[in-house]
This record gives C-alpha cells, structure tokens and sequence, in this order.
C-alpha cells in the first residue's frame, strides 16, 4: 500500500498525497464540502459552470480542444450528498509524462488548469458570464430530470425523500427544479465565493506528481483568501417513531420496493464495523441473506440488496417486484431481518462477509480514482484512514455484535412504486 | 505448448499468449507491483448466435438462450460457484453481450483456489427442469427491469429499425415468451456446441504469476480441444427496415439514438477500420467538436451525449445519442453535420488531436487490471494483440480515415429512435 502524505494548506483546507509509480495517469481531486443548506441549487451548478471555461479558456471549445492536446485528459466536474455535507467536486487526470509521444510534458499543464478553472473563471462585469450559467442551468435541470426517469434511483430518492422529510438528508443534491430554473448569474457566483470561503477542502492527489509543486501551487492560491470554514454535522435519528407507507402508481413493468431504515446510530461517533457486516449480510453479496433467499430460493427478484448509509445512520433495501408480489417481498425481506436479530445465520456466511469486505477495501490501492474518493470521503473525520487500516478494524466482528447491530435496525418509511403495467401481456 | 511474449516498450506492459495442448488460448499480463487479479473465461457464445449445428444443419434455438446458460452454469449438484467464491473472498460475476458470454472474478488473495473454482464451474454444465424453472422467475424480473429502462429501449428500438434480420436486434435477455422455451436439453445442447475449449479463450491480468497460472490450468482443464462454433453471415439489405422508431414511457425527457447503418461485404471490421470509425467519430461529435457546441447551444442535447461505433460479426453502426427536448432536430443537425464531413473530408488538425486524445485513453486503459482483462480477450476474440491499437494509433494517417468516412455516416442509411413521455404528460 502507497504511503500517504497529509499536509495542512490553509484554515479547513488540507491536501493529501498518494505518491506512486505504478499508475499510468495522475489524478487531482478537489473537494469542498458545505452543510447541505442555503442555495443547493446554485452550489450544485457551480462545478459544472466551472468546468466551462476559464480566464485562460475563456471558450468552451477551446478547453475542451486543449483537454485533447493533454492526450484526453479528463475534467471531473459533480456534486454529491456526505451525510448533510454538501460535496462540490472537480478533478482531473492525465497520462504520466513518461508515455506522451514526444516525451512533452502534460501532467503539470493538466493540474494548472484545473487550478485556473476552480480558482480563475472567465468573469464579465464581475460576475459568471450569464451565457454560460444558462446553457449550465438548463443541463443541470435536464440531468436531475434524467436520473429520476430510471425507475430504480427514483424509487430509492423518494423513499430517502419521505423518511428524511424536515432533515436537510431528504433534499436532492441537485436542490429544487425551481430553484434551478430561476438560477442567476450572480446566484452562482455568491456559490462560488462562499464555497472558496467556507467550505471544508481537500484535494487528493493520486499518481507520480510533483508534490512540493502542487502544495506550492495551492498555497500560493488559498493566501489570497481569506477563510472562515464552515462547521458540518449531521442530525441523526437513532430509532424509527413508528412504520410510515408511502406508494405511487407509474405505468411501468415492474415494480420498485424500497424500505428505510433507522441504524440505531446517534451521531457519526457512534458507527460500529459490525452495522456494515450485518448490512452486508443481510443484503450485500451473493453469500447474502436477502440474495439467497428472495432471489435464488423464492425466485421473486433479480435483485434485492441493502446499504447502510453511516454517514447518515441508515439503512436502504431495494427490489424491483411483480407489483401483486409487494406483501410477499416485504414479508420475506423482513423475516430475513428477523433471523440476522435472532443469529439465525451461519459463521461461514460471517466469514464469508467479512473476507468479501476486506477485499474490497484493499482493491481501492489499484485504482487512482478509487484511491481520490476514498481520502476525500474522508474530509470531514478528525483522523484519516488508509483503506488498509479500515479493513484490519473488520477482523475483530464478532457473531454477536452483527446479531446486535440488526437488533437496533428500525423500519421507518416503506415506499411502493406500483407497476400499473405489469403481468405479461401486453408490450 | 505454444508460447508468445508480446509486450511494448513505450506502455512498459508485456504479456504472453499460450496456446495450451487443451486447444484453450490463455493469456496473462503480470503487474506485480498491483494488489489485485482481474481474470475471465469467455466463450464466444452471445446472443447474436441464435443457430446451432446439428449434424451439418442449423437449427434455431429461444432468443435469450446463452444469457439463460451464463445464469445456470453457476450452479452445480453440490455446491454452486457463488457458495465457493464465498470461502475464498472473490467477487465472481458473468455478464453476456451481443456476441460473448464472460465469467469473471476480481481477487488480492487465493488466486490459485479462485481461478481454479472459476475453470472448474464453467466446464461443469449441471441443468434440471426445475432449477430452469426457477431461473425463468429470475430472469423474467431482468427482462422487465430493462423493459422500463429508456436508455435500453432506445438502442433495441434503433436496432429494430437497422436490422431486418440480422440477430443484433434480439434483446440479449430474450423475452418472456422466449425463455420460457427454454429447457435443460436446450442448455445442454448449446453448451456442448460453444463451450468447448478452442472457442473459448482465459485472460488474466494483475497480481498473478503467469506460472502460477499455467499450473492450475493445467490440473483444471478438463476436456479436450473442441473447434470453434460456426458463426453464420447474415447478410443484410443496406437499407434500414425503417427510418424512425417510437416509443412511449413514462419519463420527463425524451431521449433519441441515430444509427448509420454500414453496408458491410465481409462479417467483421478490421482493427484499423474501428480505430479509423472511433477518430471520425471524435471529430464529428467529440466535446471540442463544432457540432458538439452547436448542439448544447441551441439546447439539443443534455450533457450525456455521445457516440459508439457499434460493430460485431454480421452488423456495423454509428451511433450517437442522449437526452434531447427536441430530437428531430437534434437528428437533423446531426445528419447534416455528417453530410459536411463526408463532402469536406476531415481535416489534418483535428485529425491529430483526436488521435492524441484517443491515444491519451489506451494508455489509461493500462491502469486496470478489469480493463486489461477484457481488452485482452477483446483483441484475442478479433485476431488481434492487445498492443495493436496502439501501434495503429500511431502509424494511422489521414488518408486512411478519410477513406474510411466514405464508407460510414450514409444519411440514407440512418434511422432515429425516440423514447417520448406519455402523452398529456
């Protein structure tokens, strides 16, 4: 495992480096991190009009045709949610300089802009050019629109949406398709000031780079901004006040169940290993309670898995059914809870979890990208950990502690999205 | 026992290329300073192979077979495959395509004991009526999933509208009809005829000693050296069978495909034609791209849009496609961009920068091991080495691409595919 070097650049703001040779590219992740409130919606456009243009490329061809000369290099630009952190990410990679045609150098020149493009947009009067916001807001409208037309993240956005109602979890990444429709110029601007001043930063950098050029580089930037970083916590709810249903008929074949649940979690302090083998053997891998029974033996599904969100203490499951099979899946899906509570499962299956999650955790070293999210997911703990150090915390789970940690798993909402298509006639 | 070592300087990647006494071609790149091992034993056995020979003839088998067979071949009399790769920590998984069936597994221990679980379940054929049974259930549950899925509908409802008759347009699961034609026998039958080892090829790539390898292939493989399956030439008319396909679901956005069908002469198209295809494609439609810009300017396209050539043994396509609010205009531009190009040509400047670009992409290929193992067998599966495309990638000129856009992007051949929203929505 590459060793990884932490290094404090400014108030909230850190950068962390996996130095390595054994990549062919080199990735610079850039994450900033606010409490998920305010203008999402404006917060969500910001890294995509970033991503247009620059001072330097001012025109969005022109970028993207330099993007070309730096044989592809690729411009990461999105948002996600961390628990109720609000996560603007931009990165970039690009081929080592060791495997350019001409021996040129590409890997610097790639870093340097993506520093322009987050820290030096093309402005006009001031403010973003108002061409280029309204091209971003009318995409950044259609991508939330196009998620939610796939069926399964609908059904699992509403559900999260409905258990999460009045906790900043339960809104979109994206915000409000009102709020991005009436986006300003100016809304995203305010985003993009407030993010540099308050948000919570970390930039990973994964890959054969010149690591004292690139501290150099973001000192030199961060020196010229004066910092007030914001404080980021999550409220969470530890059991479920009672069992809500919530259902929705849509004209489609199939289908979706999706089932929240409370973790038992009281904050973020309070996560155990053991919640996230229990969740993994209830409905992880194919050795999992939920495939084996729902799938293989009652043939009820092609898939139905569950996810434990420690972030935010809760757990999701989902399946895409025969709508007339809702109460059978619900049932089988709930007894099967029921056996983890009463350790009715096997020491092989824990085994067989624990093997698989260790696995998992130490595939991330492979992988430049793997490695960026895993230290930026991570920007909000006191304490980093090398995905090697989690996988050794696994080894110690025991048989009783995953039995107690399914005790403490709650049912809170149930969301149904009815099929009114379904049986097979029909096309 | 046939050896090759292949490798390139440049990339600082070698592999090598057996040919092992069983008939089967394993090949296995080493990256020791990785932690992980990607490996796949692929038939070449899709769904585009509908026939099978019986005593000289071909007979038709269900649409959907050789996806149902990747489903079954998992289990076994005694213990399944999931159950073994449970003991070792792997994570196994098989997925078919147009014209493949792989069986995978990813691994950082007990590579031996997995590519051993992995050789040994695939030449281990166990069907009954009733486990055939349970998998129409299953695999009903996947046909409609996809069936409400309107990035999916979209391609199958293009190739409907391309192909007459070519299998390309068979969804790869089948349908429910179909696969309820399905029994043990019919399994049976279609392993015997694509299984057998010299139609199949192992890839491994990461973490593995090629010795290490080559010892448990040598205890595992069981059969001797079938020969490859046939593969008949389905001949198509040049012209779609329609030029608009639609279709209405439930979504907010519509979303369109355009496909130009190729007048293809010969089953399969030459490693210099694809990368020939792949840099007029990036040209024509790339992000630094005139049309590109055009698109999202005049609010066309979202910012999913993109391009494939999609080309296989019997079809070739050009494809490009997204979310559009507008997709007959969206298609119009598209096609009158074509129709420039193949008038101008394509120009030496941009011919560059598409081809570092695309350069720049198979280096980056070079960093994962999963990525590895399927261009490994991709190129095998072709004819070719896994290092050509790079060495094409160089050596290419502009003349050769411009020859080859005479070929492709026909106006006349192309047809549109849309999934609207449901009406009054």
């Amino acid at each position: 495992m590459s060793e990884i070097k932490q290094i404090k650049i400014a108030d909230g703001v850190d950068a962390c480096f996996v130095v390595t040779d054994r990549f062919k590219t080199s990735k610079v992740l850039v994450t900033m991190a606010m409490p998920l409130e305010g203008d999402v919606s404006a917060r969500a456009a910001l890294p995509f009009v970033l991503r247009r243009s620059c001072r330097k490329y001012p025109d969005f061809s022109s970028l993207n045709g330099y993007l070309d000369e730096l044989y592809g290099a690729s411009l990461q630009a999105g948002v996600e949610k961390l628990g109720e952190a609000h996560l603007v990410k931009m990165g970039i990679s690009v081929i080592g300089d060791r495997f350019t045609l001409d021996g040129e150098s590409v890997a610097e020149r790639a870093v340097e802009l993506l520093f322009d493009l987050i820290f030096d947009p093309k402005l006009e009067n001031g403010i973003f050019d108002p061409s280029d916001v309204e091209i971003e807001k009318r995409l950044l409208a259609e991508r939330m629109v196009s998620e939610l037309d796939d069926k399964r993240v609908y059904a699992v956005s509403r559900c999260q949406e409905l258990m999460c109602e009045g906790e900043a979890f339960g809104k979109n990444r994206y915000g409000e398709l009102s709020e991005i429709e009436s986006l300003t110029p100016k809304r995203v601007f305010d985003a993009w000031r407030g993010v540099l001043k308050s948000a919570v930063i970390r930039v990973v950098v994964a890959g054969d780079s010149d690591t004292d050029k690139i501290e150099k580089m973001l000192s030199d930037k961060f020196s010229e901004i004066e910092r007030s970083p914001s404080a980021i916590s999550t409220s969470f709810i530890k059991s479920a006040r009672g069992e809500r249903y919530f259902s929705e008929e849509q004209p489609v074949k199939q289908g979706k169940l999706v089932m929240g649940f409370r973790a038992g979690m009281e904050s973020k302090d309070d996560y155990r290993t053991a919640m996230t083998v229990m969740s993994d053997i209830f409905g992880g891998g194919t050795y999992s309670r939920l495939f084996l029974n729902v799938r293989e033996k009652m043939s009820l599904c092609y898939y139905c898995g569950s996810r434990l969100n420690r972030e935010k203490g809760i757990m999701i499951v989902q399946s895409g059914i025969e709508t007339e099979n809702e109460e059978k899946m619900k049932t089988a899906i709930l007894e099967q809870l029921d056996a983890l509570r009463a350790g009715d499962f096997t020491k092989e299956t824990l085994e067989a979890s624990m093997l698989s999650i260790n696995e998992t955790l130490r595939a991330y070293g492979d992988s430049p990208d793997a490695l960026c999210s895993w230290y930026s997911a991570q920007l909000l703990d006191e304490v980093i950990k090398t995905p090697d150090e989690r996988a050794a915390e696994f080894n110690a789970v025991t048989f009783d502690e995953v039995c107690g940690a399914a005790k403490e798993v709650t049912l809170d909402t149930v969301f149904m999205l009815i099929g009114t298509e379904g049986n097979s006639d029909g096309n | 026992m046939e050896i090759k070592n292949l490798s390139n300087e440049k990339l600082g990647e070698s592999y090598r290329q057996i040919r092992h006494p069983s008939g089967l071609t394993i090949l296995v790149l080493c990256k020791p300073d990785y932690v992980c091992t990607h490996a796949i034993f692929a038939a070449k056995y899709g769904s585009i192979d509908t026939m099978i020979e019986e005593n000289g003839t071909m007979r038709e088998i269900p649409h959907g077979t050789a996806h149902f067979l990747e489903h079954k071949l998992f289990e076994s009399e005694d213990l399944d495959a999931f159950e073994r790769f449970a003991k070792t920590g792997a994570e196994a998984n098989a997925f078919t395509s147009f014209d493949r069936t792989a069986y995978i597994f990813t691994c950082t221990d007990n590579f031996k004991q997995n590519l051993e679980i992995l050789l040994d379940f695939v030449q281990s054929p166990y069907f009954t009526e009733e486990t055939v049974k349970k998998e129409q259930g299953i695999i009903g549950q996947e046909i409609r999933m996809y069936k409400d899925a309107a990035g999916w509908e979209v391609l199958f409802n293009l190739l409907g509208a391309l192909y007459h008759k070519h299998p390309v347009k068979v969804d790869i699961a089948g349908t429910e009809e179909s696969i309820a034609e399905i029994t043990a026998e019919t399994l049976y039958s279609c392993y015997n005829n694509f299984y057998s080892l010299g139609n199949m090829v192992l890839a491994v790539a990461g973490n593995a000693a090629y010795e290490d390898v080559l010892e448990v292939a040598d205890k595992a493989i069981k059969a001797a050296a079938g020969s490859p399956a046939r593969r008949e030439f389905v001949r198509e008319p040049a012209a779609p069978v329609s030029g608009y396909a639609e279709k209405r679901l439930p979504v907010k956005i519509p979303k369109f495909m355009i496909g130009f069908k190729e007048d293809i002469k010969t089953p399969e198209r030459s490693l210099k034609e694809v990368v020939c295809v792949e840099i007029i494609h990036d040209v024509i439609a790339g992000k630094s791209s005139p049309l590109y810009r055009r698109l999202l300017d005049e609010g066309l396209v979202s910012s999913g849009f993109s391009s494939e050539y999609f080309s296989g043994f019997g079809f070739a396509c050009s494809l490009f496609g997204g979310d559009s609010r507008d997709p007959e205009n969206a298609a119009r531009v598209i096609r009158d961009e074509t129709k420039k190009y193949k008038k101008s040509g394509i120009g030496q400047k941009e011919f560059e920068r598409a081809r570092r670009r695309l350069y720049g992409r198979l280096v980056m290929m070079f960093n994962d091991v999963e990525e590895i193992a399927q261009n490994l067998v991709d190129s095998h599966l072709n004819g070719d080495s896994l290092f050509d495309e790079a060495d094409i990638c160089s050596s290419l000129t502009l003349d050769d691409v411009n020859e080859k856009l005479k070929d492709i992007l026909c106006a006349e051949r192309s047809s549109l595919s849309v999934i609207l929203p449901l009406e009054g929505e």
